[in-house]
C-alpha cells in the first residue's frame, strides 16, 4: 500500500474523488455554456458582423442592398483627411490630457497626503472626486454652459481679471484646449486617487531614513515618492488611454467636432458615419480600425509597464 | 339710423359666423372609438410641440384614445426614427419628420403612403389645396402624398422694433442692407450690449442648412437643375457650389461674424434664438416657429419688441426657404387606422387653427390669413407673404440629405473660421458632394 511520508503518521493516499461534475463532460460543458453564449452573441458575433459590414458599401436603412467592396472602406478611411485628422486629434487629446492629469493628480494627492491628519480632509477628498462620478454627457452639458462665450463663467472670470472674452468653441485652438481642460477637470481626481493610494503605501521608515541622511522635501519626492507611484500612475495612464480612445459625449454635446475639424475625434467620426449618415459600412470599418489601434496602443503600454516594474 | 346699421352689421356677422361653423366638420362618430387605446407620436422638440400637446386631448375626448407625444432634438429624432424603422419598430404610430428627410424615409420603407387614405376622405376634411403649396410639397415625394404638413416653417428676418425705431431705421431687404444695419448696431454706444446679427455658423448641419437656405437669395443654386420653379429639380444634380454667387455667399457669412457676439462662429439654432430672446442681438434670420421663443414673456426679454420681415436677398426679391415637419404614418405601426384618424383630425382646418392659436405653426393658407391668428401672432402676415414666393426644393430632399448638408456645412464652417478661403472651401465641398452623389447613384 503506497504510503505518503508525512510527519509522524503515514496516511494512505486516497485517489481523487470522481465527483459528478468531473466525471460528466456534458455537465462541464453546460456550466460553461452561459459564458460561451455571452461571448459568442455579445462579443464575437457583433465583432464578426462589424467586420462583415466593413467589407460592404451599405446603409443601415437598406441593409438588403449591401454591395461587397472588399477592403475599399479601409483604404478610403486611411486616405480620408477627416479620419486621419480625427486620429491626430485623439492622439493630441490623449497626450495633453493624460500628462496634465498625472501632474495635477500627483500634486493633489500630495496635498491630501500631507493633510491626511487633518480632520476634514475626507470631506475635501470626496468633493474632489465628484467630477469623476458625473456621466460624460452631463459633463459635456455643464461644459457647454461654463465655456459659453456670452453667459459662461470662464469668460466672466476672464473679464473680471481684465481680459477679453474668448470664443472657446469658435476657434480651433481654444476648442481643443477646452476639450483638454474638461478632460483634466473630470479625470485628475482618478489619477489623484491612484497616486494617493500609492503614496499611502510607502513605508514611514524610508522617509525617516532619508531625513536622517539630510534629504530635503524635493529629495523625498524625487527619490522615494515618484519611483513608488510610477507603476500605479502608468497603470492609470493605460486605463485613461483606453478611455480617451472612447471620448465622445463631451465633444458631441459641445462642438460636434468643430470648429472645422478641430475637435473631431475617432469615436465621433464613427458615430457620424453610423448613426447620422447611416453609412454602416464605413462606420464599421472605422470601428474595426479604432479597435485595432486600441489593441496596439494598450499592448505597447502594458509592455512598458512590465519594463518599469522589472526595473 | 346708427342703431339700424349696427344691428345689420351684427346680423351679418352672426350669419358669417354661422356660415363658418357650417364649414366645420362634426367629428363625432367619424374617428372611431378607442376607449383603452394609446397613440404614440414622436416629434421634434421645436416650440410647436407644446401646441400639439395642448390640442391632442380633443382627440381623446372624441375617441377615448390617449395620445402620448415624445419630443427629441433634431439629430436625435432623425437617428431614433430611422433606427426604429430599420428594426421594424412599431412603438410610434405617428412620426413627424422634417420635409427634407422624406426621400430617405421613403427609400427605407418607413412611411405608409397617405394617398389612398386621402382619396377616401371628405375633401373638406383634408383640404389639401388649403396647405401652402411649398408646405404641401414637403409632404410629397415622387408625386405621391405620404404625409400631412402640420408644422411648416418659413425662414424670415426678425428684428428688434425698439432698436430700429430708436435708430429711425427700416428693416433691411438686401444683403448689403443687412450688413450695413448689423455693422450699425454692433459696438454702438447708443445700443450697449447688443450685437448686429448672428448666423448659423456651427460645423455641420447648422452651417450646411444655412447655406441652402441662403443660396437662392444670393442669386445662386446648389445644383444644376434646381432652379426656382423647375419641374424636376433633381434631374441633374451636378453641384454648383463653386459658382461666383456661392463663393460670395460664403464670404458674406464670414463677413457677418464681425457683427456677432463672441463665439458666434459656433452658434447654431438654439444659441441664436436664445441670444435674440436675451436682447443681445438686433437681428436674426430664423424659422417662423422660433418667433415663439422671443415672444414668450417668461423667458424672453424682448417679448412684444420685435417684428418680422421677408428674408433678405441680394436682389431684394427673396426666395423664402421652406422647412418644417410633416406628420406621417409609421409603416411598421400596429394601429394604423387609429393613427390616420388622429392625423386627419389634427391636420383638419378647424383643429389646425386651434393648434395654431395654441402656439403651433400655421401651415394652411386659411389659417395664415385668419384675422384672429394674425392679431395674436403678428409675424403670421410675413409667413403668408413668404409662402407666396417660397421654393419647395431649397434644401435637398434626396436620400443622404443629412450627409450632404453636413458635408457642405463642414466646409462652410472652415471658411467662416478662416481655416480655408471661401473659394477653397467650396471647391472642397463641391468635390466631396460630387463624389457622394456619384457613389449613391444620384449623379452619373
Amino acid at each position: 500500500m503506497p504510503a505518503q511520508a508525512t510527519l509522524g503518521r503515514a496516511y494512505p493516499v486516497r485517489p481523487a474523488r470522481r465527483t459528478f461534475l468531473r466525471a460528466n463532460g456534458f455537465q462541464q460543458a453546460a456550466m460553461m455554456l452561459p459564458t460561451c453564449l455571452f461571448l459568442v452573441f455579445l462579443t464575437i458575433y457583433p465583432f464578426v458582423y462589424s467586420v462583415y459590414l466593413s467589407l460592404h458599401q451599405v446603409k443601415l436603412t437598406t441593409l438588403n442592398r449591401a454591395v461587397f467592396v472588399g477592403l475599399r472602406n479601409y483604404t478610403n478611411l486611411l486616405t480620408d483627411g477627416l479620419f486621419l485628422h480625427a486620429l491626430r486629434n485623439t492622439a493630441v487629446l490623449a497626450v495633453c490630457s493624460i500628462t496634465l492629469e498625472i501632474l495635477i493628480g500627483f500634486a493633489a494627492a500630495k496635498v491630501f497626503f500631507e493633510l491626511s491628519r487633518w480632520r476634514f480632509v475626507v470631506v475635501l477628498r470626496s468633493l474632489y472626486l465628484l467630477p469623476m462620478m458625473a456621466t460624460p454627457l452631463i459633463v459635456g452639458m455643464i461644459a457647454a454652459y461654463v465655456f459659453n462665450p456670452t453667459i459662461g463663467i470662464v469668460n466672466y472670470l476672464i473679464e473680471l481679471l481684465g481680459g477679453t472674452p474668448v470664443s472657446w468653441f469658435g476657434e480651433p485652438t481654444t476648442a481643443m484646449a477646452a476639450m483638454v481642460l474638461i478632460n483634466v477637470w473630470q479625470w485628475s481626481p482618478f489619477m489623484m486617487l491612484l497616486t494617493l493610494a500609492a503614496l499611502t503605501s510607502i513605508r514611514d521608515d524610508l522617509y525617516e531614513a532619508a531625513r536622517v541622511d539630510g534629504a530635503k522635501w524635493y529629495h523625498l519626492v524625487w527619490y522615494i515618492e515618484i519611483p513608488s507611484v510610477l507603476n500605479v500612475v502608468l497603470l492609470g495612464a493605460i486605463l485613461r488611454i483606453i478611455d480617451v480612445l472612447r471620448f465622445f459625449d463631451v465633444v458631441y454635446v459641445t462642438t460636434r467636432g468643430g470648429p472645422g475639424d478641430a475637435t473631431m475625434v475617432v469615436t465621433l467620426y464613427a458615430y457620424l458615419q453610423d448613426f447620422q449618415f447611416f453609412q454602416v459600412g464605413v462606420g464599421s470599418a472605422a470601428a474595426v480600425l479604432i479597435l485595432g489601434i486600441s489593441i496596439v496602443v494598450t499592448t505597447f503600454a502594458v509592455k512598458l509597464l512590465r519594463v518599469v516594474e522589472d526595473a | 339710423m346708427k342703431h339700424w346699421m349696427l344691428a345689420s352689421i351684427s346680423a351679418l356677422s352672426l350669419l358669417a359666423a354661422s356660415g363658418a361653423r357650417a364649414e366645420d366638420i362634426d367629428f363625432k362618430g367619424k374617428l372611431g372609438s378607442y376607449p383603452s387605446g394609446t397613440l404614440k407620436v414622436i416629434s421634434e422638440s421645436d416650440p410647436y410641440v407644446d401646441a400639439i400637446k395642448a390640442t391632442k386631448d380633443g382627440f381623446t375626448g372624441l375617441t377615448g384614445a390617449k395620445v402620448d407625444v415624445d419630443a427629441y432634438g433634431y439629430d436625435a429624432l432623425h437617428e431614433k426614427e430611422l433606427l426604429g424603422c430599420s428594426q421594424s419598430d412599431s412603438t410610434y404610430d405617428v412620426m413627424l419628420i422634417d420635409g427634407i428627410w422624406i426621400g430617405e424615409f421613403v427609400e427605407a420603407g418607413c412611411l405608409d403612403p397617405a394617398e389612398d387614405r386621402i382619396a377616401k376622405e371628405d375633401p373638406k376634411l383634408i383640404a389639401w389645396n388649403d396647405y401652402t403649396p411649398s408646405g404641401a410639397g414637403q409632404a410629397t415625394w415622387e408625386d405621391k402624398r405620404y404625409c400631412l404638413p402640420v408644422a411648416i416653417y418659413y425662414e424670415m428676418l426678425f428684428y428688434r422694433t425698439d432698436l430700429f425705431d430708436k435708430a429711425g431705421r427700416n428693416p433691411p431687404k438686401t444683403f448689403d442692407e443687412v450688413k450695413e444695419a448689423a455693422k450699425f448696431f454692433t459696438n454702438n454706444k447708443d445700443f450697449p450690449g447688443v450685437s448686429g446679427y448672428a448666423m448659423n455658423n456651427q460645423r455641420g448641419a447648422a452651417a450646411g442648412q444655412q447655406y441652402f437656405e441662403w443660396i437662392f437669395n444670393a442669386g445662386g443654386s446648389p445644383w444644376k437643375s434646381n432652379v426656382v420653379g423647375a419641374k424636376d429639380a433633381y434631374a441633374d444634380m451636378t453641384p454648383t457650389l463653386t459658382s461666383p454667387e456661392s463663393v460670395a455667399l460664403v464670404q458674406f457669412f464670414k463677413d457677418m461674424t464681425k457683427f456677432g457676439p463672441p463665439g458666434v462662429e459656433a452658434y447654431a439654432w438654439d444659441e441664436r434664438a436664445n441670444a435674440f430672446a436675451a436682447g443681445k442681438l438686433a437681428m436674426i434670420n430664423d424659422w417662423s416657429v422660433r418667433a415663439q421663443i422671443a415672444n414668450d414673456p417668461k423667458s424672453s426679454q424682448i417679448a412684444g419688441k420685435f417684428a418680422s420681415a421677408l428674408m433678405p436677398s441680394v436682389s431684394g426679391k427673396p426666395v423664402p426657404p421652406v422647412g418644417g415637419w410633416v406628420m406621417c404614418l409609421n409603416a411598421h405601426g400596429k394601429q394604423k387606422d387609429m393613427a390616420w384618424n388622429f392625423m386627419k383630425w389634427f391636420a383638419s382646418p378647424q383643429v389646425h387653427k386651434q393648434y395654431t392659436m395654441a402656439g403651433g405653426t400655421a401651415s394652411r393658407v386659411s389659417t395664415l390669413q385668419d384675422p384672429e391668428v394674425q392679431a395674436k401672432f403678428p409675424w403670421t402676415k410675413t409667413i403668408d407673404e413668404s409662402q407666396k414666393t417660397a421654393w419647395t426644393e431649397v434644401r435637398p430632399r434626396v436620400t443622404g440629405t443629412f450627409q450632404l448638408i453636413d458635408t457642405v456645412g463642414v466646409d462652410v464652417n472652415k471658411a467662416i473660421i478662416g481655416e480655408l478661403t471661401p473659394q477653397a472651401a467650396m471647391d472642397d465641398a463641391n468635390a466631396k458632394v460630387t463624389d457622394m452623389l456619384k457613389t449613391s447613384g444620384l449623379m452619373k
